[in-house]
């Protein structure tokens, strides 16, 4: 008998090293102390032995049984209460977020800052006529300076006053617009697509994007709008970049300028040791970024406003250009193919 | 416009190095573009405006130089000879609107061959073609003045000269050996029998200089800039003489040119000067007077510009400037047909003084401009969208009409001169862009195919056009149905706090099971899975859900969401599970349960299931009722009773079976 409880114990022991899981702990509670398990097969013969072994036989037993409960017991909270260690260096599970088109945040952004300024946001339409993109702006409607702004036309019956239909080729449309409408003081900034005739390569696009600024009102001079664009520049690009004006010819600006940036990539270099291989500036140091001056006082006439009042200045810059700078992004189409790869990394 | 230094050394001393030209000319308004060394000369390629025409001479070029360099340009005129007149040929212009004024200087005895290297070096270096030295030198004179000229071979010309429109269908064959078919928008220079050249474009084959000819017609004009624009477009053709003749030449630079170009060919090809004639009327340009105040100038730029500066400036500008007190006269250059206003003569003085010098400041700008509610509303609706996990695409306003037709009927507003085929209608619909940008990356294996774009489309009316912003959704892939959809379109009105709205089945081209979309009893838009049919044409396999809503509508309806308050005690569920016949909808389940309005706050499909024990005439379902209190925890008992009398009401129901 003695010699049965020792095996059984063993052999407890040993099931319970084996058992991991809390059913297989709840299968040996059975199996060892249930109503038909053997530890009670035991006890019912204990009547069969002689005196003195029934007295040491029963109290072993006893003991055996307890041991056993507490044992499981004692497993089966450690089953419970701790976790089950695992591996974590298993790979992360995908999330699949929400994002915004590097295009439409880049511009909301750059509206943000010149909104800070004191500039309303307004959103002129599309569709436009020669008036507004050309005639109002001091652009001559067959004249080399329209050149520069080739146009898609639309089969609109045109109209009297305003000619042609078109798809503007430009935002400046809305200085004409809400100059008509409002009178100074006024501040607009004006974002938008525009569409010009181009060949669609890595640098082209037949649509792309503008942001066209302005503002009219008594005294308002040069010395503002370089400081305007230079605010704009500081917040967008860095706190420490510069700006270069360089004359140039705008029909609807005078004077006029055309705005460099410092390289915002390699600015702590001198011009002389000035990496010519920067890959944002080319060793040039400057990258141009938009167009500006001091709105012409025909274009305000035109829109009638007395010019000998009032004064104003006006600037406009493409969207993808900044982008593609400040995010090292290489080819315009990527921009509109909208692959996913592209769009989740903003 | 190309420009050798050598050749500017000719007229101008210049005292610094190239590179510091360059930075120089930039920062005054002369963009160098490009810069070499081309052996001992330095060639620099400069941006021409349309307005700075006087740039495309190395006069032009040289005077602003000096004036960057702070020097006055003195100009060497030659001494005009115009006799004696030659008789034999007379000029006749047809039009005076379209050539004002001719001029032939005839050159007998030239010997026509290679020019000398430097006139060769000068003409090539400005990037045009050495041909030999007649040819050379007139295109010379025309770098140096501005002024464009032809050489005739005289003896090939058939009587008078005539300048007149081409006729309909009349051909020339130009020096580039091309024929070209000319019409009326064309002007020519004609014999008696022959056009011999595209005035202001381009001579004719049958009257060019070649190593035979002994005689010589030299011609210089004043042509209407828009003729010869107009002209040379019609034919397709850009070129040296028409560029400048585009952008209006100086006449009295005209004579000049043509007369140093008669002294060079009589110098370099032995030639003989033998008459001269002229017709039409040499233009007289006025000279032009631009005053303003000093205070104005400063005014304007917002500095204080020194006034010592001023004269010095526009005089080596070319200007003759007086000042009394804080007025000052500006007697403008009759070359300078581009100053015309004071303001004109602000950027003349503050480009030389340099930009860099007047110093930045911030104005003041009261906001005054009322906020654009459009924008502000697609701004937010953007954010809403893409925090419902979807991605913003930006997908082409303009499309093919032939692809667009396939999918969306409408009249389309088409693009008058497209560039190519795939770009020749205004959009009147989302769908193409969305399908094109999911079958992009379809093509990749991509996942997460869940965008929207908010985008104008164009429509056309009998009375013009209307453009109009929408907004569209755009889902591919196993894990999207149309229930997902029909969740993004809830929540979105949830973000917009539109309340009401309604949801009506109905047919719509290239969907199955489409609803169209009703706010305030107004329709704006549809949502819908796209058929089998269209999604082979796209080669597309996955499930494709669309929806697209017009945001004019959606704005008016939208208002600022404000809180609502909620219980603050646990919300308790019972499941019913329920087969329904499928001659009824599951809005008749709803329609039952909002009849009773006790404690119920919500309901939840959580199950829907097909199987043995399910008639094949229903569809079964676990639907989860949820209860809930304002004012405290319910007990079970509360919740059963309510609960009890949906499931009766349920169960009476025709159609519905409890399970």
């Amino acid at each position: 008998m003695e010699q049965e409880i020792r095996r059984l114990e063993e052999e407890f022991q040993r099931d319970l090293q084996n058992a991991i899981t809390s059913e297989a702990l709840e299968a040996l509670r059975v199996k060892y102390i249930g109503r038909k398990a053997v530890l009670n097969q035991l006890f019912a013969a204990i009547p069969t032995l002689g005196n003195e072994e029934k007295g040491r036989c029963g109290k072993q037993l006893n003991v055996l049984k307890n041991k056993i409960a507490s044992l499981l017991d004692e497993r089966l909270n450690k089953e419970t209460f701790q976790e089950e260690k695992i591996d974590l260096t298993f790979p992360p599970v995908s999330i699949d977020r929400g994002s915004r088109h590097v295009i439409s945040m880049v511009s909301e952004e750059i509206c943000a800052i010149f909104e800070k300024l004191g500039f309303a946001i307004v959103e002129g339409t599309e569709i436009e006529d020669e008036w507004h993109n050309f005639s109002a702006l001091n652009i001559p409607l067959d004249h080399p300076s329209r050149d520069a702004f080739d146009t898609f036309y639309l089969d609109i019956p045109p109209s009297r006053d305003a000619g042609k239909f078109l798809l503007r080729s430009h935002t400046s449309t809305s200085q004409a617009r809400v100059m008509m409408k409002a009178k100074p003081p006024l501040a607009a900034i004006s974002p938008g697509r525009v569409y010009r005739p181009d060949q669609v390569d890595a640098s082209h696009s037949f649509m792309f994007h503008q942001i066209e600024g302005f503002a009219v009102d008594k005294g308002l001079t040069f010395a503002h709008l370089k400081g305007v664009l230079l605010r704009f520049a500081r917040d967008f690009f860095s706190p420490d970049v510069t700006l270069r004006f360089r004359p140039h010819f705008f029909p609807f600006t005078e004077p006029s300028a055309e705005v460099d940036v410092s390289c915002f990539a390699c600015r702590d270099q001198k011009p002389e040791t000035r990496n010519q291989k920067c890959s944002v500036c080319k060793g040039k140091g400057w990258l141009e970024i938009l167009g500006c001056g001091m709105i012409h006082p025909t274009v305000l006439e035109n829109c009638g406003i007395d010019s000998k009042k009032y004064q104003g200045f006006a600037f406009g810059m493409g969207v993808e250009r900044p982008v593609m700078l400040k995010y090292g992004i290489d080819d315009i189409r990527l921009f509109y193919e909208n692959d996913v790869k592209f769009l989740e990394q903003f | 416009m190309r420009f050798s230094l050598n050749f500017i050394k000719e007229i101008l001393e210049v005292p610094i190095p190239a590179s510091d030209l360059v930075s120089l000319l930039s920062l005054s308004g002369m963009e160098v573009e490009h810069f070499e060394k081309v052996e001992e000369d330095w060639v620099f390629d400069i941006e021409v405006t349309s307005n700075r025409y006087d740039w495309l001479s190395m006069l032009g070029i040289a005077r602003e130089m000096a004036a960057c360099l702070n020097k006055t340009l003195t100009i060497t005129y030659p001494a005009l000879c115009k006799k004696p007149v030659y008789n034999d040929k007379r000029i006749h212009i047809e039009n005076s609107k379209d050539c004002l004024f001719y001029v032939g200087r005839l050159i007998r005895g030239v010997q026509v061959e290679k020019s000398p290297a430097w006139l060769a070096e000068r003409v090539t270096h400005c990037g045009v073609s050495a041909i030999n030295n007649v040819v050379d030198i007139t295109n010379y004179c025309m770098l140096k003045w501005g002024n464009p000229l032809h050489a005739f071979d005289a003896d090939k010309i058939e009587g008078d000269i005539f300048i007149r429109r081409a006729k309909k269908e009349e051909t020339f064959v130009g020096i580039d050996e091309k024929e070209r078919t000319l019409g009326e928008e064309n002007l020519v220079i004609a014999d008696a029998k022959k056009i011999i050249a595209l005035a202001g474009v381009m001579g004719a084959k049958n009257t060019e200089v070649g190593p035979t000819t002994k005689n010589i017609f030299l011609e210089a004009a004043i042509f209407s800039p828009l003729t010869i624009r107009h002209s040379r477009r019609a034919v397709g053709l850009d070129t040296e003489s028409s560029y400048r003749f585009e952008r209006q030449v100086f006449s009295d630079y005209m004579e000049y040119a043509s007369m140093e170009a008669q002294c060079h060919i009589e110098k370099y090809c032995h030639g003989m000067f033998a008459g001269y004639q002229e017709a039409g009327k040499k233009p007289v340009v006025a000279a032009k007077k631009i005053t303003f105040q000093y205070q104005h100038l400063n005014n304007y730029l917002g500095t204080i510009f020194p006034r010592q500066k001023i004269k010095t400036i526009l005089s080596h500008l070319g200007c003759v400037v007086k000042q009394s007190g804080g007025r000052i006269t500006v007697l403008v250059p009759k070359f300078r047909f581009d100053l015309k206003r004071e303001v004109d003569v602000y950027e003349e003085l503050s480009r030389i003084y340099g930009y860099d010098k007047i110093a930045a400041q911030i104005p003041f700008l009261p906001p005054v401009v009322k906020k654009d509610e459009p924008y502000e509303f697609k701004k937010q609706l953007k954010a809403k969208l893409s925090s419902l996990g979807l991605k913003e695409i930006i997908t082409y306003s303009v499309e093919s009409q032939e692809e667009s037709e396939v999918l969306v009927n409408g009249p389309m507003i088409t693009i008058l001169n497209p560039l190519r085929q795939q770009e020749n209608a205004l959009r009147i619909s989302l769908l193409l862009g969305m399908l094109k940008a999911i079958t992009y990356n379809v093509n990749r294996s991509r996942e997460g195919i869940r965008f929207f774009e908010i985008a104008d489309v164009y429509m056309k009316e009998k009375s013009g056009f209307r453009e109009k912003p929408f907004v569209s959704i755009g889902l591919a892939g196993p894990a999207y149905d149309f229930f997902y959809l029909k969740g993004i379109v809830a929540e979105m009105m949830k973000c917009l706090d539109i309340a009401t709205y309604e949801l009506k089945e109905e047919s719509t081209p290239h969907f199955t099971n489409a609803l169209s979309f009703f706010v305030g009893g107004v329709a704006a838009g549809f949502l819908g899975k796209l058929d089998a049919q269209t999604k082979k044409k796209f080669d597309i396999q996955q499930n494709v859900l669309f929806a697209q809503l017009d945001l004019n509508i959606l704005r008016q309806h939208a208002s600022l969401k404000a809180y609502t308050h909620f219980s603050a005690y646990p919300a308790i569920w019972r499941d019913i599970s329920i087969a329904l016949r499928k001659d009824k909808a599951f809005k008749d389940v709803e329609a039952i349960i909002r009849a009773d309005n006790r404690l119920v706050c919500g309901w939840r499909v959580v199950d829907i299931y097909k199987g043995k024990d399910v008639a094949l005439d229903h569809t079964a379902f676990t639907l989860r009722m949820f209860y809930q209190s304002q004012e405290k925890t319910l007990t079970s008992q509360e919740v059963d009773t309510v609960h009890n009398a949906i499931r009766e009401n349920l169960r009476l129901q025709d159609g519905i079976v409890l399970r």
